[in-house]
């Protein structure tokens, strides 16, 4: 009885999951698929051929989409990976102070702030370019970051940490064969998270990129809004591959489990 | 990563020859505001929503300018060329006047005015481009921007004219002035809407019944007048409530955007749509959403024509490049290259007969596709824009008294 239930679950969540994507995929090959016809006129490659063609700037955009998620989240990194130590290993004054600053670009809508940003990174003269869209895709990103490295962390036990330097590891030895293996499915979750919420920034990268930083968001929003449902399905079938594939790459490795986890909160 | 940063940052400012100097090009020939231009890099704001527009501008006029000029075209697809004027507006206030980041834009009307009042524009260099010679300023239509004085601040790139359009296998008769299509709407409930303002092509149509309630559009020229726009508009009001029971949905929504128009005509729910650019009609059947028997018209009392224009904002770091964009956009060519329907059939913004025989042969060796009006039948009734400031009373008078 439990098996059958589970697979009927499992079939349920899968094509919960891939339904709504099918009308995507008809829609992106339909030439005249109007009101009430229940299946396109015709098929055609066109909404493809021009998707994929360098005039679009579909795939110029995809590179850049995919340099500005990669580029923030290692930058998100650098700072989550620390940040979510000292908070889930350590009690320390104004801790609650620090968690709430870090969630606060989560519970702020975007619109609040994006137009203060755009000035000041104007004034930097980051407006319109690349790293100035990272910058500002950090502000969303960070919050998940740390919180998913402070859970991390919470559940880490640092004896173990301790035993390696006592047996003679160097700090590096002791970070990539305790440490790193030991918080590696929930750094992998974080990198996730993270490269999804900068992937997905539409107003952010719109109002700092001033347009000169062409997203896939961004092109989707533009040919959504001009009534190109051929094209825009296209567009929307390959904005959502990079999610996919990491998911499918890092699938395995976020169900390990390391052995200087603890499932008990460290004091 | 820092490295990799700076060189990102590097890479995104090396490309700026600057040319942000307006007025050092205006004291040069034409010649060294080309060798000016030379290796440039122009990112052109402008509404991305047609794939042909687009195939053009990334096509025929990216090509021709890298081949002839070394000039590299950054197309930017926007949404609404207003967003771009608070850009370029908020740049100014945070004191960026030579390192903006738009270079060109497709502009018209409101836009155009908030930029010219606002100081946003470059002026005064127009009658440098060699091309200039073939636009006809002389025509009211073309100096005038929806009756602001163009004043050199921007270049006429098409002119268009409103029409209707149909599906001729659902209404085979469309009714041809406002007056009977009021009739047909009351007489066809549901079948009928028209995108709320301040959408661009839902405010062309109120303009449309505005000055069909004024009796013609003389009352409406010039500058914009309270007592004349009271009456006119209480009457408009009036004609607007008496048919909105007959509209879709009975009129508790009108769609907020001319796409949804177009989706609703698509898709059978309504049975008119219309456009300021009626090549957008043929464009449509073309990429299979609207059905083949489309069908277009103009009304016999006359419909709106305007010009539409691109503009280079006052803080463009690449004013020399932009400008060569813009000469090549007037040449016969360029021009001769759109107005063929399978790339976007738009209509001519220069003086014809001012151009080249090749070019001349060519434009009228075009047949419009079957599905739009020819530009020289509208031409026939053919009203002129009304200014500015009336658009802004009319589309807060819509939504306080028709759209409440």
């Amino acid at each position: 009885m439990r098996p059958s239930l589970r697979t009927l679950a499992g079939l349920a969540l899968a094509g919960f999951l891939v339904l709504p994507l099918l009308p995507l995929v008809a829609w992106s090959v339909a030439r005249g698929w109007r009101f009430p016809a229940l299946m396109p006129d015709q098929v055609s490659a066109q909404a493809w051929t021009f998707a994929l063609s360098s005039q679009a700037g579909v795939l110029a955009s995809f590179a850049t989409t995919t340099l500005i998620a990669t580029a923030t989240t290692l930058l998100a990194l650098l700072v989550g990976l620390p940040a979510g130590r000292a908070l889930g290993l350590y009690r320390f004054r104004g801790r609650g102070l620090v968690l709430l600053l870090l969630l606060a670009p989560a519970l702020l809508p975007g619109i609040a702030v994006v137009f203060g940003l755009h000035g000041i990174l104007l004034r930097l003269g980051l407006a319109g370019t690349m790293p100035g869209v990272i910058l500002a895709h950090l502000i969303p990103v960070l919050p998940y970051m740390t919180l998913v490295m402070t859970a991390v962390f919470a559940r880490f036990d640092p004896a173990f940490e301790q035993q390696a330097r006592s047996l003679g590891a160097t700090p590096l030895q002791t970070f990539r064969s305790v440490t790193l293996p030991a918080i590696m499915p929930g750094l992998m979750i974080a990198c996730l998270f993270a490269f999804l919420v900068s992937w997905s920034q539409y107003l952010l990268t719109l109002a700092v990129g001033a347009g000169r930083v062409q997203t896939l968001p961004l092109l989707l929003f533009s040919f959504a809004s001009a009534g190109r449902n051929d094209i825009t399905a296209a567009i929307a079938l390959l904005y959502i591959l990079p999610g996919l594939l990491i998911l499918a790459v890092t699938a395995r490795r976020i169900t390990g489990r390391g052995a200087a986890l603890t499932e008990r909160l460290h004091p | 990563m820092l490295r990799s940063l700076a060189t990102l940052l590097l890479l995104s400012t090396a490309a700026l020859a600057d040319t942000a100097d307006g007025e050092a090009l205006k004291a040069m020939s034409w010649d060294q505001i080309v060798d000016k231009a030379r290796g440039g890099t122009v990112n052109w704001f402008m509404w991305g929503g047609s794939d042909t527009i687009n195939a053009y501008v990334s096509g025929y006029v990216a090509d021709r300018l890298r081949a002839d000029y070394g000039i590299t075209l950054n197309r930017v697809p926007i949404t609404d060329a207003a967003d771009i004027v608070n850009q370029v507006l908020s740049e100014k206030e945070a004191g960026v006047t030579d390192a903006g980041s738009v270079d060109l834009i497709w502009i018209n009307g409101e836009n155009f005015r908030s930029m010219k009042q606002a100081d946003l524009a470059f002026c005064g260099y127009t009658d440098l481009l060699p091309n200039d010679a073939l636009v006809n300023w002389d025509n009211p239509a073309i100096a005038n921007d929806f009756g602001v004085p163009v004043d050199g601040c921007e270049v006429p790139w098409n002119t268009v004219q409103f029409a209707f359009a149909h599906d001729s296998a659902v209404v085979t008769d469309p009714p041809r002035d406002i007056a009977s299509l009021l009739d047909w709407i009351k007489a066809n409930p549901g079948r009928f809407t028209y995108p709320a303002p301040p959408d661009f092509t839902g405010s062309a149509f109120l303009r449309h019944v505005l000055i069909h309630a004024a009796g013609g559009p003389d009352s409406l020229l010039g500058p914009f007048d309270q007592a004349t726009f009271d009456t006119t508009a209480a009457k408009t009001w009036a004609i607007l409530n008496e048919i909105e029971p007959f509209l879709w949905r009975e009129g508790a929504t009108y769609p907020t955007t001319v796409t949804q128009l177009n989706e609703l005509f698509a898709n059978g729910e309504v049975d008119f749509s219309f456009n300021y650019d009626p090549a957008q009609f043929g464009l449509a059947v073309q990429a299979g959403t609207w059905p083949e028997t489309t069908r277009s018209f103009g009304l016999t009392d006359g419909t709106i024509g305007n010009t539409n224009y691109t503009l280079i904002p006052f803080n463009s770091p690449n004013k020399a490049a932009a400008m060569v964009v813009q000469n090549l956009l007037l040449s016969g060519e360029a021009q001769l290259e759109k107005a063929k329907p399978e790339v976007w059939g738009a209509a001519p913004a220069i003086e014809v007969a001012r151009t080249g025989p090749e070019v001349q042969d060519g434009l009228a060796a075009i047949k419009t596709h079957p599905s739009v009006v020819p530009a020289a039948d509208l031409a026939k009734a053919a009203l002129p824009e009304l200014q500015a400031d009336w658009l802004t009373a009319i589309e807060k008078g819509w939504a306080e008294n028709v759209g409440n």
